[in-house]
């Protein structure tokens, strides 16, 4: 019995364990050095886990994943190019960006929502193309619209002699929001390290205190706290995050959205997304309005995904206006599906995970292929291929257990 | 009802104007060749002319002014710096008393002007013919060498590791070319006339002295006559140097300027007005994405005849691209038939395509053996890959659309790896220093560049008809439409049409889907060869990605569904889609020069196209 069980959360979790070895055997050829690897890490873990846990609605509410997420990401930089252009810098204007994003990107996944629900059973498929689509659109509107119908004043966003805004809108000048996020509160990974504990401890023994947690349950939690605060203090250990400095308010409001997909799953709102996610049939019978709630799910992911591009962006300090937003969606659902998600199932723990193996294999790809093959070209190419070989997988696999699913119902 | 009243008179109406529009183009158009096109043309020559020279007879004036100037200030006894604060005076004085006011040109009496003017402009005509038929004997005359120049350059630049690009046409060094004595007779003709010319001018402006007429005579030259004029060229020329005061019937002018412009404007409200007529019957037979798709395509046409942009040429274009592309959308049609719905892992196909041109290239095959050998190669290798790729659809029966695009896409980035790294030796493929082969790969004369494009092409005006291509395309329709005729063939789309159906008479669904997926994967590596030996380039790395999306948008435009197909839908599709981007982009540069709003359209035709397809399959066959 214990063996099947074995077999079976192997087969269950194939593609991150393939991913782990790989991720282990690519740090070793690289030659880079762990701290190195693990200050890069954090760097990108800042900059895309809210993406990549902006998809679990949709894949909840039984829509796979929300390639149109890329959607938000041009929301955002429509907000940010007019921040820059009214020169709002700092804080205000990171705020004043994720404000705007608000209503463009709640539009924007109003319509994706309309427009899914008419090809259900191909989401995935449509919200990509749909990308493409908006793409396009996206062109238009930055080329032709934006500095040519649309002045635009500020510096540098129109380049003379082209048509259209410029490719890369730079956010590090005096009227751009760059590090507006992260440069909020900083702090050594040490001391970052205790203030979470603490922080960590603290809710605990509230909880505990008023009978939230069971005792059990949250004495392990302070142990597990006080654990890695003691980890801590051997030398190794600390050399390995020496370079970390942890932008402490941005990693605050990944860790908000992960207690938001928790609490929403709470609600009914969150109930009736499940129940549409397992059947449609039958949530429709339970007098659940099945287009509603598939519209809801998705505006709401669009828009967390224009933050995620904002936060994106302001950790970069500047953005290719015609190409940041492409990827989003690829490297997004390719993360989420080597955290061990499938296109009907996914949590934060995943999420997270996922995002921390995509990246890592991110990291060490260019040197190790040019370690091994003397080119770092061959690096790039192999994890663009993981990308998309992620993906593929996780829908073979899927239509796999569905059609054998249907099988066996059938004898 | 009210609906309908409506469209009918809308419709009236728009063929009242176009064929207002019309009857005052055609009863217009003559008077280009004839006595009032002459007229026109006269009266704004003239003017120009007068308006040209009269600039020259202000600086006769400030000459004239400035020599009197020096003479009274020597006579007075200045010294240097009077003499030139009096020459810098009159000069000033000169200009200000002759550029500010306007010669009465009414006053004029341009009679004699006219006449030696119509001579010159003659002459010159004469002369241009003249050297235009010499130019083009020593063209003919140096032509080979400097073809075999070219080629030489080009296998140095080879050898040397440099990007070659596309075989260019070859133009031969004019700096030889020494004028002939018919030349040089028809000239010193023209010259003659130049004088009576100058003698009339003089007769207006008479202070215009020889060394004056001299200095004008380039400026003169021009307005009279321009290589290559023609009635609107004249105008437009005239027009721009601001002299459409001269006419005493703007209006008239204008409309037998624009004469042939109004024609086509008659033409499109015509069929707009047909179009608002039957709209409903319209929609309804070729669905709205056709109806607009279509309804541009005519748009980007008469925008092209308005704006003076050659159609002939670029239709010409037009059907080139539909042959490059249609064997790769032809591709689409087995897989249709067979039930895997639009094969967008495509690319698959086209990566074994373009490893048989590589071992050609490598192999040094020339021409048409060459260009078989490619096909014969890649397509037993898009059989292989296509078997392999069936044995995985059969096991994802309903889901195939997505599974296929992220398979096409992982296979693309894989062989992207396998561009760095497969052993080939050719300096024509590898970069020199570096490694992998190069991102595009340009196809000369000693491969199969335009092997089909050029097999028997002729020339009607200036529409090129690609023979070769057009009948590869024509064999290759007519192979798969023979293929769906034949027992197999019925089956498959059997098996396409209703699988439990097709399972319970009998038919292994399993090996029909195998045949059709095989079949689109050969078909599509065939269509790659085809399109590169077009385009003059082979394209590696990541070009492939979106070409499976560009195809399966084709054969959607032309009327197919993710269910359903025919070999009409192929040609159609891909002449309307490539039409739209052919013609799109001159369109798009004289209203927005120098944009890149040809790739932006394509973007949204191509990918609009498939989120419709989309919208229409997936709710229908899901529920």
């Amino acid at each position: 019995m214990d063996k099947k069980n074995f077999k079976e959360i192997l087969r269950n979790n194939a593609v991150t364990i393939m991913f782990i070895f790989l991720c282990l055997g690519g740090m070793m050829v690289s030659g880079q050095t762990t701290a190195y690897v693990v200050y890069e890490l954090f760097g990108r873990l800042a900059r895309n886990a809210f993406l990549v846990l902006a998809l679990i609605i949709p894949i909840v509410a039984g829509m796979g994943i929300n390639f149109a997420v890329t959607i938000g990401a041009m929301a955002a930089q429509i907000a940010a190019l007019w921040v820059v252009e009214w020169g709002i810098s700092g804080v205000q204007g990171f705020v004043t960006a994720a404000l705007m994003t608000v209503p463009l990107a709640a539009f924007f996944g109003f319509l994706i929502g309309k427009l899914l629900n008419k090809m259900k059973g191909q989401e995935m498929i449509g919200g990509m193309i749909l990308g493409y689509f908006a793409n396009g659109l996206y062109q238009l509107l930055f080329l032709f619209i934006f500095g040519n119908l649309i002045p635009l004043k500020a510096p540098g966003l129109v380049i003379m002699g082209s048509t259209g805004v410029a490719n890369t809108i730079d956010l590090s000048t005096d009227r751009g929001f760059k590090y507006a996020l992260d440069g909020l509160w900083k702090l050594p990974f040490g001391q970052a390290l205790y203030v979470v504990c603490a922080i960590v401890a603290v809710i605990t023994v509230v909880l505990m205190l008023f009978k939230k947690v069971k005792p059990v349950k949250g004495v392990v939690t302070l142990a597990a706290a006080a654990a890695l605060c003691a980890l801590y203090q051997i030398p190794a250990v600390e050399e390995i995050f020496s370079m970390v400095n942890v932008p402490m308010v941005t990693f605050g409001v990944v860790a908000l959205l992960c207690l938001f997909n928790v609490g929403i799953m709470k609600t009914r709102l969150g109930q009736q997304f499940r129940a549409v996610g397992q059947n449609r049939t039958v949530a429709n019978a339970a007098g659940i309005n099945v287009d509603k709630v598939r519209v809801i799910a998705i505006v709401i992911s669009t828009v967390l995904a224009g933050w995620g591009q904002l936060i994106f962006v302001q950790n970069m300090g500047s953005f290719q206006t015609y190409g940041a937003h492409e990827q989003v969606g690829l490297y997004a659902g390719a993360a989420i599906l080597v955290g061990g998600a499938s296109i009907r199932r996914a949590t934060n723990k995943q999420a997270l995970l996922g995002c921390i193996l995509f990246h890592l294999l991110f990291i060490v790809a260019p040197s190790a292929g040019k370690n091994l093959f003397g080119d770092a070209a061959i690096g790039e190419y192999f994890r663009v291929f993981v990308s998309y070989g992620v993906i593929a997988m996780a829908l073979v696999m899927h239509a796999w257990g569905s059609t054998g699913k249907k099988k066996s119902l059938k004898g | 009802m009210t609906k309908n009243k409506t469209r009918i008179i809308i419709a009236a109406l728009l063929v009242v104007a176009a064929l207002a529009a019309i009857v005052l183009g055609v009863m217009n158009l003559p008077n280009r060749t004839n006595a009032t096109g002459a007229q026109i043309i006269d009266t704004l020559r003239i003017r120009t002319l007068l308006d040209a020279t009269g600039a020259g007879v202000v600086d006769s004036y400030v000459a004239i002014a400035k020599k009197e100037a020096t003479a009274a200030a020597k006579a007075a006894g200045g010294g240097m710096a009077a003499i030139r604060e009096a020459v810098a005076k009159a000069e000033e004085e000169t200009r200000a008393k002759y550029s500010g006011t306007q010669t009465d040109y009414s006053t004029l009496d341009t009679t004699a002007l006219t006449a030696a003017v119509a001579d010159y402009a003659a002459l010159l005509a004469e002369h241009d013919a003249v050297a235009v038929a010499a130019e083009n004997a020593y063209i003919a005359e140096n032509m080979a060498a400097a073809e075999a120049a070219a080629k030489a350059e080009r296998e140095a630049k080879i050898a040397a590791g440099e990007e070659v690009g596309e075989e260019t046409e070859v133009t031969v060094d004019m700096s030889g070319f020494v004028a002939t004595e018919e030349m040089t007779a028809a000239k010193a003709k023209a010259d003659a006339q130049y004088e009576a010319v100058g003698a009339a001018l003089q007769g207006i402006y008479p202070v215009l002295d020889a060394s004056a007429l001299n200095t004008l005579k380039g400026t003169i030259e021009s307005i009279v006559y321009t290589r290559g004029d023609t009635f609107t060229a004249q105008y437009d020329r005239y027009v721009a140097a601001g002299s459409e005061e001269a006419l005493d019937n703007k209006g008239a002018a204008f409309v037998v300027r624009y004469a042939d412009d109004l024609i086509y404007v008659g033409a499109a409200l015509l069929i707009a007005a047909l179009v608002v007529l039957f709209s409903e019957l319209l929609v309804r037979k070729l669905g709205i994405p056709r109806v607009i798709i279509g309804l541009f395509f005519i748009l980007l046409c008469f925008m092209c005849l308005l704006y003076d942009l050659s159609l002939p040429t670029l239709l010409s274009n037009a059907v080139v691209r539909m042959g490059m592309n249609s064997i790769m959308v032809l591709a689409m049609v087995p897989g249709i038939q067979c039930g895997i719905s639009l094969n967008l892992g495509l690319p698959i196909g086209l990566v074994c395509g373009l490893i048989g041109g590589l071992v050609t290239i490598e192999m040094e095959l020339p021409g048409v053996w060459g260009f078989l050998f490619a096909i014969a190669f890649g397509s037993a290798l898009a059989a292989a890959a296509g078997w392999l790729y069936a044995q995985l659809l059969n096991r994802l029966k309903g889901e195939e659309m997505g599974v296929t695009t992220y398979v096409g896409f992982s296979i693309v980035s894989l062989m992207c790896i396998a561009w760095l790294v497969l052993p080939f030796k050719s300096l024509k493929l590898r970069w020199p220093l570096g490694t992998g082969l190069r991102n595009t790969i340009g196809l000369d004369s000693s491969n199969f560049s335009h092997i089909l494009d050029d097999f028997l092409s002729f020339k009607i005006g200036s529409f090129d008809v690609p023979t070769g291509l057009l009948l590869f395309m024509a064999l290759c329709c007519f192979a798969v439409w023979l293929f769906s005729r034949s027992k197999t063939g019925v089956a498959m789309q059997a098996v396409g049409n209703n699988p439990r159906f097709a399972e319970a008479t009998g038919i292994n669904v399993d090996k029909m889907r195998i045949i059709g997926t095989v079949l689109s994967t050969v078909l599509g590596a065939i269509g790659i060869l085809v399109y590169s030996q077009s385009y003059g380039f082979m394209q590696l790395y990541t070009a492939p990605r979106q070409m499976g999306f560009i195809a399966a948008s084709a054969i959607l435009i032309g009327g197919a569904s993710t269910t359903r197909c025919k070999i009409s839908h192929v040609i159609i599709g891909t002449f309307l889609f490539q039409g739209v981007l052919t013609l799109g982009m001159p369109v798009a540069n004289v209203l927005v020069p120098g944009s890149t709003i040809s790739e932006t359209l394509r973007i949204l035709i191509s990918n609009g196209i498939i989120l419709y397809a989309l919208t229409k399959s997936g709710g229908a066959s899901r529920g």
